[in-house]
């Protein structure tokens, strides 16, 4: 079992990253206490984990089947390069380390399923693609029932509020449910542990991580990426939560950092702000390359060198 | 709304024989739009003359305007109403008898006037109220 | 604090709204009272306006404590404070108006002029008064901007003509002069913190949208 180590540290700190996604920008601004946001991410990330995690685990253990030891080599990869690129400022997603590195372990057995990759990298290119077009239809049609209905400036700050809070539950909820594969879906296809094990397991950790590492990156994350007013940080949220939790339903985890890129893009555009620039778009590209790369190399050499021992 | 409440209350004054051009002075100098003339010294019989009486009486005719006097060009009598007269009814007497202003007179005293501009402005802060306005 | 604001249903933020609103009630009757007292000469009225100034400073002082006590969202919080300040310093101009006042007697030759002045300012507090109602209901506000700007473009008309009488105004000494240049800058200053106050709750009203 000591094998499942890398996996729990993967999954401590997806959570630490990634929960900024969800409440960073309501934390940041003072909308949501830091300690409320962690309690409730924690609690909704594991509810995500044991209710739907299962779905993406399968595509994971459909990709190639690894054995214990090298489940732990490429966890250990993917949190490696996670460290690494984070540390290169360019936004790395767990779900593509941890293919890549399933990828780069596949190639040396030679037995890796390549035709369930191309459904991967497809998701992975629609991620921030459909978190745009959610996130400007959730704006605009949101707005516009909002702009009719709720008119009082004590209704509208009630609305804002809980929507926030609310958002962020259902953030944490896709969160856990679309990413606790990439921590311990692994570990599954090994048969060290069943799927809903490896959810509890899983989804564990990041709540671990929610509890314990998320406030720098939370507060820093949330300031920086995001919308000012609410109602905008609001329907980012919901769109990048709608976008994990469709991928969830077709069994892709995906980055849940690129869909709230993509959602803050499609949110601006309604009121055609510039919310992202060219260079912020080249620092996604690269990542989506060179983060499998990365991983998947990192995961291949020391494997390779273990197979003349 | 009052007239009273929405007037100008800075009224320039002129005597009758003094030249067109001194009334041109004043239009010009403190930006009004119309003078008072005095018709007679002491006495409460008043004319009007515009900027408009200026230029189709006097320059249009290309006359000097130092050469006419200001009791040959000016209107009157002035149209006086009462300062607690609604805006709402000046608007209709403005309108009926196609003038751009109305003075606000009190015991033979004009103590202001209502010009278009005023009656406008008086008509918008009522609306904002949420007054009915005509 | 979830809990809290889940069940409150907006308890804090209303009470907020009524607040305001009662401050600036408070200061239409403080400039109705300093009418009076203006067009009556009467000392008791002018005296009112510094016990209407307290009571409008204890409303903001509750206004503020009850905003910081987590009543709206923080990005909302800076303005409406700084919409109560501003109406605080209108309340300040006219207490301190109000003392000049009671000083040194107004000259007749300026008086209905800032008679005038004095009706204007108080017909525009009692529009930032319908102003702040609308803004908070989430109504159009634009009517009632455009009759605050029209307020303060005549009492500055009427600025002008009475700087032009002032001068004809005989001063005893130099402190009488000052005394009563500070009236009247004063006096016609008030409409001019109005239309900032208006031009607050204007921007409170784009955030909200």
């Amino acid at each position: 079992m000591w094998t499942i180590s890398s996996g729990l540290f993967l999954g401590w700190s997806l959570g630490a990253n990634d929960s900024a996604n969800v409440f960073g920008t309501g934390v940041a601004t003072g909308i949501v206490k830091y300690r409320t946001a962690i309690v409730l991410t924690s609690i909704f990330v594991m509810l995500g984990a044991l209710l739907e995690g299962a779905k993406c685990i399968d595509t994971l253990t459909d990709l190639y089947r690894l054995i214990p030891l090298e489940a732990f080599i490429c966890a250990l990869a993917a949190a490696l390069t996670m460290t690494g690129l984070t540390f290169l400022a360019v936004p790395a997603s767990t779900s593509q380390a941890v293919v890549g590195a399933i990828i780069g372990a596949g190639v040396l057995s030679g037995s890796a399923h390549f035709s369930s990759l191309y459904k991967i990298v497809a998701c992975w290119v629609f991620t921030p693609v459909s978190a745009l077009v959610l996130g400007y239809l959730c704006h605009r049609g949101l707005g516009f029932i909002v702009e009719h209905t709720i008119r009082n400036i004590t209704h509208r700050n009630l609305f804002n509020s809980l929507g926030i809070l609310a958002a962020g539950c259902y953030g944490a909820y896709c969160l856990g449910s679309n990413n606790v594969a990439n921590v311990t879906g692994m570990y599954v296809g090994a048969g060290l542990v069943s799927p809903l094990a490896a959810a509890f397991i899983g989804g564990a950790s990041i709540s671990l991580g929610v509890l314990t590492y998320s406030k720098k990156v939370m507060m820093t994350v949330g300031k920086g990426i995001v919308p000012l007013d609410p109602f905008s940080a609001l329907t980012a949220v919901l769109a990048q939560a709608g976008t994990l939790h469709l991928f969830t339903q077709i069994g892709v985890p995906v980055s849940s950092s690129q869909a709230i890129v993509g959602a803050v893009v499609g949110v601006g555009l309604v009121a055609d702000a510039q919310t992202i620039s060219m260079r912020m778009l080249l620092r996604i590209c690269i990542g989506w390359l060179a983060t499998p790369t990365a991983a998947g190399f990192l995961a291949f050499v020391p494997l390779w060198i273990i197979s003349f021992l | 709304m009052k007239i009273a409440e929405f007037m100008t209350t800075r009224i320039e004054y002129i005597d009758a024989d003094k030249s067109v051009y001194d009334a041109v002075e004043i239009l010009v100098d403190r930006r009004k739009r119309s003078v008072v003339v005095r018709n007679a010294p002491g006495k409460d019989d008043y004319g009007i003359v515009t900027a408009r009486d200026v230029v189709f009486k006097v320059l249009a005719k290309g006359l000097n305007p130092k050469d006419v006097k200001l009791s040959e060009i000016a209107s009157g009598p002035l149209i006086c109403m009462s300062p607690d007269t609604e805006f709402d009814e000046i608007a209709l007497i403005m309108e009926k008898n196609k003038i751009a202003r109305v003075y606000v007179c009190e015991k033979g005293e004009i103590l202001g006037l209502v010009s278009l501009l005023d009656l406008m402005s008086a008509e918008l802060i009522m609306r904002a109220r949420g007054e009915n306005v005509s | 604090m979830f809990l809290e604001k889940l069940f409150s249903h907006g308890k804090k933020e209303r009470e907020v709204i009524h607040d305001i609103s009662r401050h600036i009630e408070l200061l239409s009757a403080a400039c109705k009272t300093f009418r009076h007292g203006l067009e009556k000469h009467d000392r008791n009225l002018m005296q009112e306006v510094a016990t209407l100034e307290r009571y409008g400073d204890a409303v903001r002082r509750e206004v503020i404590s009850h905003i910081y006590e987590g009543a709206f969202l923080p990005y909302l919080r800076t303005d409406l404070c700084g919409f109560v300040e501003i109406v605080d310093q209108v309340f300040e101009m006219l207490k301190d108006i109000a003392t000049l006042f009671l000083r040194s007697p107004l000259p007749e030759k300026i008086e209905r002029q800032c008679c005038m002045v004095a009706l204007l300012n108080q017909r525009v507090s009692e529009m930032l008064l319908l102003t702040f109602k609308a803004m908070s209901n989430g109504e159009d506000i634009r009517e009632k901007t455009l009759a605050v700007r029209i307020y303060e473009k005549k009492v500055d008309d009427i600025k002008y003509d009475l700087l032009e009488s002032l001068q004809d105004v005989p001063v005893d000494n130099f402190w009488k002069g000052r005394m009563l240049a500070d009236f009247v800058s004063g006096l016609t200053r008030i409409s001019d913190i109005i239309e900032d106050a208006t031009d607050a709750l204007q921007i409170i009203n784009v955030m909200t949208r």
